[in-house]
This record gives C-alpha cells, structure tokens and sequence, in this order.
C-alpha cells in the first residue's frame, strides 16, 4: 500500500518535472520583457506625424536596449568573425548597427491598426528562453514573431528574431557570408560594401 | 482522349523550364582552392555550385518582372479594391486543394488530408466556387502543401540551390515537387490551355501582390539581393516541411543547441501555418 502510494507520488513528481518545467520564472521574465519591449516599441514608433530623423532616433534607442548587437554583429560575420582583426571587428559592429537601423526602421512605420500578443515562451537552456508572439492585422492572416531571448544578472537582451520561421540574424549572416566570398574572402570587402549602403541614403 | 495522348500533349510545356537544368553544367562556379579553408566551408555552406547560372536566371527573372509581372501587379493592386483581392486569392488557393489533399496523404497526415478535403468541398460550395473562405470562419484553418514538401518527408534530399526561368528560387527536389503536383492536379487533365495559362499567370499577381512591399524593401536594402533571397527560400521551405513547428537544431545567435522536442513542437505543429 505504502509502497503503491510512494508510486504514485514518484509519478507525479516525475509528470511536473517533464512537463512543468517549460514555463519557469526565467521564461516568464523574457516573455515580460519581450511584452514590454513590444508595447514600447508600438507605442514609440507607431506615433503619427513625428519625422523620420525622430523615428529612426527613437528606433536606434530601442535596438541598443533591447538587443544584444554585439553578439549579433558577431554571429552575422559566421566564420569569418574568427579571420577578422580586431580594427575589423569594430568598424564592423558600427556599421552592421547602421545598416540594420537603416534597413528596418521603415518597417515599423505602419503599425496602426496591428495589435501585439505575446503567446507563451519556452526555456531553452538556463539563460536563454523563446517567446512565441503574434501581430495581428485586420482582414489578414496573423504573423508569427519568435524571440530569442538571453538573461543575465536580471538583463534581457534579444539575440534573434525569426519572423514565420525565417531568422533575421541567418538571413543576415547568409548575406554578408555571400558577399565576403565574392570579394576573395577578405572581410574587408563586406566593410567596404556595408560603408557604401550606409552612406548612400 | 485517352490520358497517354493528353499527358503527351500537357506535359512537354512544363518539362521545357526543367530542360534548363541542362544549362546548368555550362555555368558551374569553381570550387575554391583546398588549401583556403574558410572558402571551402564556405562553399560547401552556401550549397550553391551553379550560382553564376543561378545569378544570370534571377537576373533574367527579374528583368521579367520589371518588363511584366511588376507593372502588372501595381494596377491590379490600384485597381481592384481589397475585399476582391481576398476573393481571387480564395479563389485560386482553393484550386489547389486536390493537391494540398493528395499530398496531405503521401505524407501519412490523415487529419490534414481530411480537413484539406473538408475545405474543398466547403468552399467549392457554400464558398462560392471558392471564393470565400468559409471554411475559415467556421474555424477550419488552411494549410498548404506541395509535393517538393513530400519528397522531403519522404528524407530525399533538397540538392543544390536552383534558380528556374520563371518559377524563380528552387531546388531539383522542388523542380520535380512542382511537375509532380502539376501532374496530379486534376484541373491539369479537366481544363483547356487558356485556363490553365490564366490560372498560372492569375496566381503568380496574387502571389507577388501579395509580397509586393517586402520584394521591393528586400531589394532596396539588401548589401546583396541574390544571396538574400537564397537564404530566405531555404528557410521558408524548412518552416513549410516542418509546417511551421519549431525548428530543433537551427544554430543562431545565444544558442547552441535550440529548442528541445517535445510537447511545444507538437502543439505549434497543430497550429496552421499562415499563407505566404
């Protein structure tokens, strides 16, 4: 009897650690994070009548609070961070800062009308958790955000966005990998061409 | 007619795009020197040995698009208020249900099978022919599928990156998913020629209407547009093949192993996957 009870309990015990884990303290502090983030950034970007000088002021200033861009900047070179030199590595990260407030301020320009959900989220590993998000348009099918996450000493920082399933940070590093390659493998070339679209408009 | 008569007059249209592939040992990109390891892994990532090919069909395609399909698509857009924008793309997205059906099946997805079924009949009827989608209202979400997706459920191999005339990006398992499920529509066998042109040329306006501001922002800011929009098909197809699941090992940024399976995958697997 005792025994059969010990069972149970061990069974119990056993169904909360498999499947209550997913949803620890940790995730619950990222998907908090990224619910603020998202409503912060709504609320601040989705502002009518303000310039685009403004927006994209205002836009930088989310990116660098929200996002952990060094590590980003760093996982977009691919293998070719590990070749780079040092002068390299830093002109880079400036500049891949740049392209990615140029490239993607003005998508943020319509968001009258969308609303932000955030679903649930998952941990990946101690540090590191995923929150499933949604914006939601009239009349259209809804589009699903994922956010990976990274937790620090009590610090969220963004390390990935995958938008229906496609990353922005492979995307990116596909890219820039691509364009390395076409000029001899020398970082430099990617420099040289990122110094190019960033001075252009 | 008998069918061997009527596959000998449908099907050459659509191998002539395929016998391009046989362009492709002219343009092979030569490999990196071994002795340049970066390069050759590189290399080998990108997947892409017949990228000078690959480069003059996007070329081509988009030279096509900016003659055609572009300007095309910019009066359709102007012109035809939204709600009937919705209703075409109903319309031609239901045709596809035979397939997503046929190919539910290939792939053991019984359920899906049933509900692709279930759509069909729905909205060929109290849909209109298709062009409402009432089965959505009614909480019977759509899901796409295609015989490219099953090839890959059946584990074979994508093949290197390809870029069709016309169809744009691809694969050899994505060029053979496309004959395949062009032989297995049966509007393919029920229709004459003009409706199968329209058809095609119909779905390519909705389609590019559809991703009309995202081609033209890809463009504008990409460092390097061909290589942008190769890794942007390879991922859009894995999220198709897992349909929309979330991916178990996919190396990003803060992560090196990604999400674990389990229960979350399973659940997000159920959840349909939005329209591209």
């Amino acid at each position: 009897m005792l025994r059969s009870s010990f069972m149970v309990l061990g069974a119990i015990a056993l169904i909360v650690l498999v499947y209550g884990a997913p949803v620890n303290a940790a995730a619950r502090d990222a998907e908090g994070f990224i619910r603020d983030t998202g409503n912060k950034a709504f609320a601040s970007l989705s502002e009518e009548g303000i310039s685009k000088v403004e927006r994209t002021k205002r836009f930088k200033e989310l990116l660098e609070e929200a996002f952990d861009l060094p590590r980003i900047a760093r996982f977009t070179l691919g293998r070719y961070w590990r070749v780079a030199t040092d002068t390299e590595k830093r002109e880079y990260i400036g500049l891949f800062e740049k392209f990615i407030i140029q490239a993607y301020t003005k998508r943020f320009q319509d968001l009258s009308g969308k609303k932000f959900h955030v679903l649930q989220s998952r941990d990946v590993s101690a540090t590191r958790a995923l929150v499933l998000t949604e914006i939601v348009i009239p009349n259209q099918p809804a589009i699903k955000i994922n956010w990976r996450v990274r937790s620090k000493d009590d610090k969220h920082k963004i390390t990935d966005v995958m938008v229906e399933g496609i990353s922005m940070s492979v995307t990116q590093r596909d890219e820039f990998v691509s364009v390395i390659r076409q000029t001899g493998g020398k970082v430099a070339g990617l420099i040289k061409a990122l110094r190019k679209k960033t001075s252009s408009n | 007619m008998n069918v061997s008569s009527k596959f000998k007059r449908r099907v050459p249209g659509t191998l002539i795009p395929l016998a391009f592939a046989g362009l492709l040992l002219a343009g092979c990109a030569a490999a990196p020197p071994p002795e340049d390891k970066e390069a050759v892994a590189a290399f080998k990532e990108a997947n892409d040995p017949y990228e000078p090919f690959n480069r003059a069909m996007l070329d081509f395609n988009l030279a096509l698009d900016k003659a055609i399909l572009r300007p095309v698509t910019s009066v359709y857009l102007e012109v035809v208020p939204d709600p009937l924008q919705t209703n075409v793309h109903n319309f031609l997205q239901n045709l596809r249900g035979p397939v997503i059906f046929a190919n539910d099946l290939f792939q053991g997805e019984l359920d899906r099978a049933g509900t692709a079924l279930l759509r069909f009949t729905m909205n060929s009827t109290f849909g209109i022919l298709g062009i409402n989608d009432f089965a959505a209202e009614v909480g019977i979400e759509k899901h796409d599928e295609d015989f490219g997706q099953t090839l890959a459920i059946w584990e074979v191999e994508s093949g290197p990156y390809l870029v069709l005339p016309i169809f744009g990006p691809s694969s050899p398992r994505d060029g053979v998913g496309l004959l395949a499920d062009t032989l297995i529509d049966p509007f393919t066998w029920l229709t004459p020629l003009e409706y199968r042109i329209g058809r095609s040329f119909g779905t390519a306006v909705d389609k590019r209407a559809r991703n009309f501001d995202q081609i033209n922002d890809l463009e504008k800011n990409s460092l390097d547009f061909y290589s942008a929009v190769r890794s942007l098909y390879r991922q859009k197809r894995r999220d198709e093949i897992r349909n929309g699941a979330l991916p178990t090992n996919n190396p990003v940024p803060g992560s090196l192993s990604g999400v674990p399976d389990g229960k979350f995958g399973d659940q997000q697997s159920k959840v349909t996957p939005t329209e591209r």
